[in-house]
């Protein structure tokens, strides 16, 4: 535990407060069947609209820790290191990424580096890390209607405006969140996100993916306040097989709102790193 | 001017020149007759005014809101702010020697060269367009500078002001056809153009966003500061309907160059892609 990724902790501590609580009252948790009929928007289509919180599991839930793999998140377990394990509250396994031998090396290189993870340089995430945000954490804002389905993540301030229409990726544009083509197949949202520029990381453990990633994203609403969310994650050229994922996210009481996410207009993170981490600041001995 | 000052200039013509090269819609002609307000659509919920779509100022009223007389590729652009009627922000004269000192290192002094969320009114009348997201109950807008949004919360609720925000926090009403927006809670550090034209932590705004034709939207800003400024004030700009097909927010996100200079580097330029050659990734930008 010798590098304690500062910024995930002092990250995780803001993050706590990311969320505000307009009220102390508590809202009446309301009595939702399993089986209840769902919101629907006029045409029919599942309203997915409101304030969502992912729980736990996915990539990131794993890891918020430290180079040796500690994981201050998961006292449970999880290694975070892409190896398995289970994520923090006995969360559902973790994905088990298989690297091309090439791909591996540069993970390895990477995991070094840590301090080189373009989110904690306040980039866009990427896709599925922009949901895929350490657990209870960030919120995301879903609207809306018979065109899109737009996400508004807390989290660096990442926007995905999905259309709905299954329309086909366009040429020449490669994005930090590539670009997201949905359709819905019955009550269930099918995103098909292409168009990468090569540059995410999937977490601060130098797990990365590169510009021939290709994600397939399910939405399916199971009751009124929950969301399971799946994820497929090929890529060739890093990935023996694909990745699967997948974790639920719940609402959040109406009495909290999401909140704005400054990075780069008041970053503090790269100061903790040591100047030999291509940070500002000498460690302390 | 400097480099990095030319290069975000043309960039912004750029990205500007993609929407000015939309043919003149029908909107240009028509006239606002005050006597019969335009009705807008309907959002499905047969009540809130339809605002959705993809919008945009024209002009240039961003390098600065007092008006400029142009320059190199950049056109002139009058002063939107329409009260006071001399078109001049009215400034305390403390406040206005700090205008003049931002206006002077403008080209290293501007937050927006660091990429940083443009902040409100300025997001509104930026080169580059913003995007409308609505349903019923729900208003957001997003803005494509910087990937900024902003969700608009009814106003049955107070502001939560416990801290300052770049973009604000917004409560929002709707007077007949109009939406009005109060917003407050911002920081200091946001300016409101190109020129050093800035505010404290005591602006406030109040917003109004009136269609005034299928494609035109009159955005209207109360201006109130009593640290900085000698009375309140109002800008007034119209947004644009950007009509031609396929068109969307794309992703604006800055890259670093060598120097941790930050520049604008569109989805669409070679640029902003790194092939799967792993030695190159980490390497900066170059401007």
């Amino acid at each position: 535990m010798r590098r304690v990724y500062l910024a995930a902790v002092l990250g995780a501590l803001l993050g706590g407060a990311s969320l505000l609580q307009l009220s102390a009252q508590s809202a009446a948790a309301p009595p939702v069947a399993p089986n209840a009929s769902l919101p629907r928007l006029p045409g029919g289509r599942p309203d997915l609209q409101g304030l969502w919180l992912k729980s736990a599991g996915g990539f990131q839930g794993l890891f918020i820790g430290s180079l040796d793999g500690t994981n201050f998140a998961a006292p449970g377990g999880g290694r975070g290191d892409g190896r398995g394990g289970r994520g923090a509250g006995g969360g559902p396994p973790a994905p088990r990424y298989e690297y091309t031998p090439e791909a591996e090396a540069e993970r390895l290189d990477r995991l070094k580096r840590g301090y080189e993870d373009p989110e904690a340089r306040c980039h866009l995430p990427g896709v599925p890390r922009a949901l895929d945000q350490p657990a209870a954490l960030y919120p995301v804002q879903i609207i809306q209607d018979e065109k899109y389905v737009a996400l508004l993540h807390e989290a660096m301030h990442d926007v995905r405006i999905i259309p709905t229409d299954n329309s086909p990726h366009p040429k020449n544009y490669w994005a930090w969140d590539g670009d997201s083509r949905g359709r819905w197949e019955g009550d269930t949202l099918v995103v098909d996100v292409s168009n990468f520029n090569g540059r995410t990381w999937l977490d601060m453990a130098g797990n990365f993916v590169d510009e021939n990633e290709h994600v397939l994203e399910r939405f399916r609403l199971l009751d009124r306040d929950t969301i399971l969310y799946e994820a497929t994650v090929t890529d060739p050229t890093v990935f023996v097989k694909p990745i699967e994922m997948r974790f639920t996210l719940k609402r959040v009481p109406a009495e909290q709102q999401i909140l704005e996410y400054s990075c780069l207009e008041g970053e503090r993170s790269l100061q903790h790193f040591t100047e030999e981490d291509g940070g500002k600041k000498r460690r302390v001995k | 001017m400097t480099r990095v000052r030319a290069l975000g200039v043309v960039l912004g013509c750029v990205v500007m020149g993609g929407v000015l090269a939309i043919p003149p819609s029908e909107s240009v002609a028509q006239t606002t007759r005050r006597d019969a307000p335009f009705v807008p659509a309907r959002l499905w919920d047969g009540k809130t005014p339809d605002f959705r779509g993809i919008w945009q100022v024209r002009g240039t009223a961003h390098v600065n809101i007092e008006g400029h007389p142009g320059g190199k590729g950049l056109a002139a652009s009058r002063s939107i702010v329409v009260d006071p009627p001399d078109g001049k922000i009215p400034y305390k004269p403390e406040a206005l020697a700090r205008r003049q000192e931002n206006y002077r290192n403008r080209a290293t002094a501007d937050p927006s060269l660091k990429c940083y969320q443009a902040g409100v009114p300025r997001a509104t009348y930026v080169a580059t367009p913003l995007q409308i997201l609505q349903s019923p109950g729900n208003f957001a807008i997003v803005y494509q500078e910087n990937h900024a949004f902003r969700v608009f919360h009814p106003d049955s609720r107070p502001h939560f002001d416990a801290t300052d925000w770049w973009m604000g926090d917004t409560r929002y009403r709707w007077e007949g056809d109009m939406l009005v927006a109060d917003v407050a809670a911002m920081t200091d550090q946001a300016w409101l153009d190109q020129a050093g034209n800035f505010h404290s932590t005591e602006f406030h705004v109040v917003e109004k966003y009136r269609m005034t034709g299928a494609d035109r939207i009159l955005y209207e800003a109360r201006i109130e500061d009593p640290i900085v400024y000698a009375r309140p004030w109002t800008l007034r700009t119209t947004l644009y309907r950007v009509t031609q097909p396929g068109a969307r927010i794309i992703e604006d996100e800055c890259l670093e160059d060598a120097n941790g200079v930050r520049h604008h580097i569109s989805p669409s330029d070679p640029r902003n892609l790194l092939k799967s050659d792993y030695s190159r990734w980490r390497k900066p930008v170059r401007p």
